[in-house]
């Protein structure tokens, strides 16, 4: 059973408002405890490494052990030709082509498994079988496979130095997109009180979600369809993937996305491995599964963050902006990955640079590079972490220089809520907000003159400060002008009353963490009043759900948000029709309240007494019922669909420990507007998780590659994930502006911790260094890194 | 991530297992680095054969001034006081800092030592003490002396057909010091640099530097360390020629942080 | 080549046929389909296997099925009526600690043991002891307060 509880104890000195609180308890505003608990803390969940069918086969892929070369051949291991598939062997699998829209894209070919090349370690060579994963792994490690090694790119910025080696060959340079946008700057120089340059690099990082990929593939052979259960976030695009890579019809295939071990964009992906497993089952008429070890996580697949910034910002002696200029450059991998491109991130530094703040003068450049490395996948906050940090870093330069506070010169450069909703110069249209009131809160919570007083005293303590906005929800208009091979548009969703009153409600995209069981039941029983325990929520099945492209984005509570909401809407008015004449009302006298049609103040009959009647005792319906029946699938689209902009403000004190570059984190303050929380238990979950993950980009994670382009953290014992040791009590403290384009006044705000952290690390970092003269500029900020940057002060 | 075949045995008694040694398995106790290394196929050994049954592996015992640990004593169970007196509560200290506790649970003293990885605790530590290690091979028992037993990176004193049989340690007065530090980013990651400092009344105060990718350095005697930290911690790790600076730097953090703690 | 291996699995003796290299999760989850484990690394770093062996907790990711061998293994599937188990499954959920629900079979066979282990622990002290659990979704916050929730539960 589901209750209402209290919200959970939220953190000392802060208050939270909450001016949409539910009237029930459980509708929109209630922080109602998540129907999905039950299953996994007993462990009950099911995973697709839980499912396994009779006959069924696993694999394991012999991966390349080198960044770059010709794959001259593979001798499969004796007695084993059967069970061992080349490239040559699955001629039915086309190449994996995602192309941007944009001009001058690059397009890549990804054969499911390696032809001719290989172009990064761990790009998948052969497909091994055996009825268990050892015994897979064995015949991977018996194959022989030859290579012709070519030198390889590992970093991006030789890209497109002279005379090195094209990955893809018939291309005129390593780089899949550049996009400009061109200003002069140069009078700025004149004009300006301050100007500083910054030269700033993030660490190509690991998603690692604990649950890694993985699919399992059967062929039904009476329905002729082929069943694919995948970890995936989004099951629809995933399936029209597979189906034109097969060349089957859509309707052969059918994905199921179970519980899902967490997502963060890794499992928004057409894999290759979905594809050859597709493939196998078809072709050898026997389920057959892989599922994705860390090792080949860490090794074959660390695929995002990897940006390098030169930045130059100039500012008057009051701190506002005058102009910055930019130059990007995103290290793309290898191929181009579907949906999102190779250039999505690179492609967008553009337009999210200025952030929240009002720039006057803008010009930039970005590079996606093709390097040999794998291919790039948009992790939690997309571009906007490195662009934050980028942004958030130079901010604080530009404030040095000038004699300013932190809080000084964005309080000068913020959007004021005044001027919302505000386009700005590269188009971004913010729809409401009070970005300064964030600042001001945030500053206020982390106690800044008693971290001033202990600098004055000696100590090595900063307080670091980030702000920006994060677009979410955003549909049509804003990704075709990426130039995304998907572009999303209404967001569609069913609801349905079952004979019995239960409401079954069906949407298309996924939900793995983010709670929607429940929150699409409080929306739900906001529009019918439907107990959220007698609310169902279908999804991650293709053939179940209407279509949708997915979770990511910070899209699902906007969007399916919405999409419920109407189709709730529609069927209660289809209820409302047939209980005025159950009840011998006029329609208009008729209300829905508490789970029941009512005349207007009096007597009710429930919705299940409605459902029975529009399934079992038809007699009794009414001439003008609606012959839909008490189902209906409704579309979805805000307007204007330029997306939401939630908003916040991190502050952190750091201390540095100068002798061994150690950073602890003292104190974490996220203040934080995603207009009207559905669930604010919910929001603050995906906030806090999101901060522990940008915490790991500050300071902990990085997948170092050797100059062959040989990844060198192949364990979490070399890759570290933040664990509860590294993630402070973050404290929290909620806004609350409605964004006036959304259903409810939600916004999106699944990414949004994950922008923050780095720059406001970094910032309470280089506070704290400030004295010292020393200043860290690559993330993350590792022991080693800020004493280097110590001892370069000092000589 | 599965380990290559292998075959496993429990030897129920150490002729047999020392028989087992001979016909070329691989000795396992708790499995906790052995563990990771099969699964990543990086030890692909025929056969195992598993010390954690063989009668008196565990367990530590006291004889006069002596505390003999059974190399099959886990790291839990040193966590949970199970050496006594002044010595017990200094390795306690030590054992709590180790990996995780469900690792700790498993893994033993005996497999920390054997593995001899160099950023490894005990590995780190038990140099300190003027202690043996028990080995047990074909031809009996004899005795390493503890600073002489790790050899190199992952290299030890033992032949691939003996085993480590106990460590023994001298119990210390309740008035001995000790200083222990270590740098770890996190709890559980190895460390990048281990210093400890044990001044026991009336004898030179020993120090060691260990997890710097080589075996521990001990320094017999570490009074001019005790009395000088600072330019004495500096000065060891100059001679010692450490290539990473930052490697360097934490290393006369510990060494200085450890004399500092013991004194 | 597969061998039978007896243990006690959730009170109940069983044998199961397995190779001596199958790690104690994928005897679980395979042998006895016992999902509820989860693989998350295999080297012993990210907790998600953590099970209870001989009454403390493990990694079933290190344990091979030869020397799982007349073990005594609880998995998250076997604590039905524990009351620890139950005010922790309780303040889990009250504190939101959970979200994928992947990490959280490892977390509660930690956190019972915390509790039990533990009466005292203060927050620095749980954090400390759930450094060997790794979540990769809710940074947590909520699964330290419904630790020191129980804890404050039992010590009254
Ligand atoms: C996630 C994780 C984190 C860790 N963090 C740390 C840490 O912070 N500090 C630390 O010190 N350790 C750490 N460890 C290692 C841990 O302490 C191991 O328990 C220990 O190193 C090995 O002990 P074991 O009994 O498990 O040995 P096993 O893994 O069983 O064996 C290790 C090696 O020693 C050999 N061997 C074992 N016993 C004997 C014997 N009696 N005679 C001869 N040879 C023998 C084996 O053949 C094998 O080569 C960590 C391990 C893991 C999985
Ligand atoms: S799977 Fe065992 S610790 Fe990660
Ligand atoms: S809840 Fe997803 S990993 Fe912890």
């Amino acid at each position: 059973m589901t209750t209402a509880s209290d919200r959970p104890s939220a953190s000392e000195g802060v208050n939270r408002p909450h001016s949409h609180a539910s009237k029930t308890g459980k509708g929109v505003g209630a922080s109602l405890r998540r129907k999905e608990d039950a299953r996994f803390l007993h462990g009950r969940g099911r995973y697709v490494g839980d499912i396994a069918v009779p006959g069924m086969l696993e694999v394991a892929f012999l991966r390349s052990p080198v960044a770059h070369a010709r794959l001259l051949g593979v001798t499969k291991p004796a007695g084993a030709q059967d069970r061992v598939f080349l490239a040559a062997d699955l001629p039915e699998i086309a190449p994996i082509r995602a192309v941007s829209a944009l001009p001058g894209f690059r397009v890549s070919e990804q054969t499911a498994l390696a032809t001719g090349k290989v172009r990064h370690v761990g790009e998948a060579i052969a497909a091994c079988l055996a009825s268990s994963r050892a015994e897979a792994e064995d015949l991977a490690a018996a194959c022989e496979p030859e290579f012709e090694v070519l030198p390889a790119i590992s970093d991006m910025l030789t890209a497109r130095a002279p005379g090195v080696p094209l990955i893809h060959e018939h291309w005129a340079e390593n780089v899949f997109l550049e996009t400009r946008r061109e200003e002069d700057l140069s009078d700025l120089d004149a004009v300006a009180a301050a100007k500083v340059t910054r030269v700033l690099r993030t660490s190509r990082q690991s998603m690692a979600p604990i649950e890694g990929r993985g699919v399992l593939a059967e062929w039904d052979t009476r329905l002729e369809q082929l069943v694919v259960t995948t970890a995936s976030q989004q099951p629809h695009v995933s399936k029209t993937g597979i189906a034109e890579a097969l060349g089957l019809d859509e309707g052969q295939v059918r994905v199921i996305a179970p519980d899902v071990g967490g997502g963060f964009g890794y499992k928004a992906i057409l894999l290759p491995e979905e594809l050859v497993c597709c493939a196998l089952a078809m072709r050898l008429q026997r389920p057959v599964r892989w599922l994705e070890d860390r090792l080949e996580q860490l090794t074959a697949n660390a695929n995002c963050r990897e940006h390098h910034y030169i930045v130059t910002a100039w500012a008057d002696r009051e701190g506002r902006l005058l102009g910055c200029d930019v130059d990007a450059t995103v290290d793309s991998g290898a191929y181009s990955s579907y949906p999102f491109s190779a250039c999505l991130e690179a492609a967008q530094i553009g337009s999210i640079f200025p952030g929240p703040y009002i720039l006057p003068r803008f010009r930039y450049h970005t590079l996606s590079a093709c390097t040999n490395k794998p291919p790039i996948l948009p992790y939690r906050g997309v571009a906007r972490p490195g662009v934050c940090y980028a942004m958030e870093t130079t901010l604080d330069a530009l404030a040095r220089q000038l004699g300013l506070s932190a809080e000084a010169i964005r309080a000068v450069n913020l959007v004021p809520k005044e001027a919302m909703p505000y386009r700005n110069l590269v188009g971004k249209h913010f729809d409401s907000g009070d970005y300064k009131e964030a600042l001001r809160r945030a500053v206020a919570l982390v106690d800044v003159p008693k971290v001033r007083a202990r600098q004055a005293k000696g100590e090595c303590v900063g307080v670091g400060l980030a702000s920006f906005c994060e677009q979410g929800a955003h549909g049509t208009s804003v990704y075709h002008g990426w130039g995304m091979p998907m572009v999303p548009g209404f967001e569609q969703a069913q609801a349905r009353f079952t004979p019995d009153g239960v409401l079954e409600l069906r949407v298309g995209l996924h939900s793995h963490g983010q709670g929607l069981e429940t929150t699409l039941a409080q929306v739900a029983h906001e529009i019918l009043g439907v107990d959220p325990a007698r609310v169902r929520l279908v999804h991650g099945d293709t053939a179940l759900t209407p279509y949708s492209t997915g979770t990511w984005g910070s899209r699902a509570m906007v969007m399916a948000g919405g999409a419920v909401a109407e189709a709730c809407r529609q069927l209660g008015e289809r209820a409302l029709t047939i209980g005025a004449a159950l009840l011998q009302a006029e329609r208009g006298e008729v209300e829905l309240a508490g789970g029941t049609v009512r005349r207007r103040g009096g007597a009710g009959i429930a919705l299940e007494e409605i459902a029975r009647t529009w399934y079992r005792r038809p007699q009794n319906l009414p001439a003008d019922v609606d012959r839909g029946g008490l189902d209906v699938t409704a579309g979805y689209r805000p307007d204007p669909d330029t997306g939401t902009h939630s908003y916040a403000c991190h502050a952190v004190v750091a201390r540095v420990d100068v002798e061994t570059g150690a950073v602890t984190l003292e104190d974490y303050v996220v203040v934080e507007d995603g207009g009207v929380l559905v669930n604010p238990m919910i929001v603050d979950g995906q906030v806090l998780g999101g901060t522990a993950q940008g915490i790991g980009t500050a300071l902990y994670e990085e997948m170092p590659y050797d100059a062959q382009g040989q990844p060198l953290a192949g364990t979490l014992a070399d890759y570290l994930l933040p664990g509860a040791t590294e993630v402070p009590d973050i404290r929290l403290d909620h806004m609350e502006t409605p964004s006036p384009w959304t259903r409810f006044g939600q916004k999106g705000i699944g990414e949004s911790g994950a922008i923050g952290p780095a720059g406001a690390i970094l910032n309470a970092i280089n506070d704290a260094l400030a004295p010292l003269g020393a200043e860290v500029f690559d993330l993350p900020a590792t022991p080693a890194r800020v004493l280097a940057a110590i001892e370069a002060a000092r000589r | 991530m599965k380990p290559a075949p292998f075959d496993y045995a429990r030897p129920a008694d150490w002729s047999a297992a020392l028989a087992l040694l001979a016909a070329g398995a691989r000795p396992v106790a708790g499995g906790q680095s052995l563990g990771p290394m099969l699964n990543l196929r990086v030890a692909t050994p025929e056969k195992l054969a598993d010390l954690r049954h063989l009668p008196g592996y565990a367990g530590v015992t006291q004889q006069g001034g002596t505390i003999r640990i059974g190399a099959g004593t886990t790291h839990a169970a040193i966590e949970d006081g199970a050496v006594p007196g002044r010595l017990g509560a200094i390795l306690a200290g030590v054992a709590r800092r180790i990996a995780y506790r469900p690792v700790r649970n498993r893994g033993t003293i005996g497999g920390s030592l054997a593995h001899a990885d160099p950023a490894a605790d005990w590995v780190a530590v038990l140099p300190c003490f003027r202690g043996e290690a028990v080995v047990l091979g074909p031809a009996g028992e004899r005795r390493v002396k503890l600073e002489r037993f790790v050899t190199g990176m992952l290299a030890t004193a033992l032949s691939p057909e003996e085993l480590l049989l106990a460590v023994e340690l001298p119990a210390l007065p309740e008035a001995a010091r000790w200083g222990h530090w270590k740098f770890c980013r996190k709890p559980g990651e190895f460390s990048k640099a281990t210093a400890c400092v044990l001044a026991v009344p009336g004898e030179a105060p020993r120090a060691v530097l260990a997890a710097l990718d080589a075996p521990p350095f001990v320094v017999a005697d570490a009074s001019a360390l005790c009395a000088a930290p600072e330019a004495e911690a500096a000065r060891l790790v100059a001679a010692l020629d450490v290539a990473d600076p930052w490697r360097a730097a934490i290393a006369r953090t510990a060494l200085r942080r450890a004399a500092e703690a013991a004194s | 080549m597969k061998r039978p291996i007896s243990l006690t699995v959730n009170g109940r003796a069983e044998t199961v046929l397995a190779e001596p290299r199958t790690h104690l999760a994928g005897l679980l989850r395979e042998g006895l389909r016992l999902t509820g484990t989860h693989i998350g690394c295999e080297h012993g770093v990210c907790g998600a296997c953590t099970v209870e062996v001989d009454g403390a907790p493990a990694r079933a990711c290190l344990l091979h099925a030869g020397a799982a061998e007349g073990a005594s293994v609880r998995t998250v599937e076997g604590f039905d009526g524990d009351a620890v188990m139950t005010a922790l499954r309780e303040a889990f959920s009250a504190e939101h600690a959970l979200q994928c629900g992947y990490c959280t079979p490892g977390m509660l066979v930690t956190a019972r043991d915390i509790i039990l282990r533990l009466p005292d622990a203060d927050e620095a002290r749980v954090r400390e002891e759930l450094a060997g659990n790794l979540c990769r979704c809710t940074g947590y916050r909520g699964i330290v307060r419904a630790i020191l929730r129980v804890l404050a539960q039992r010590r009254g």
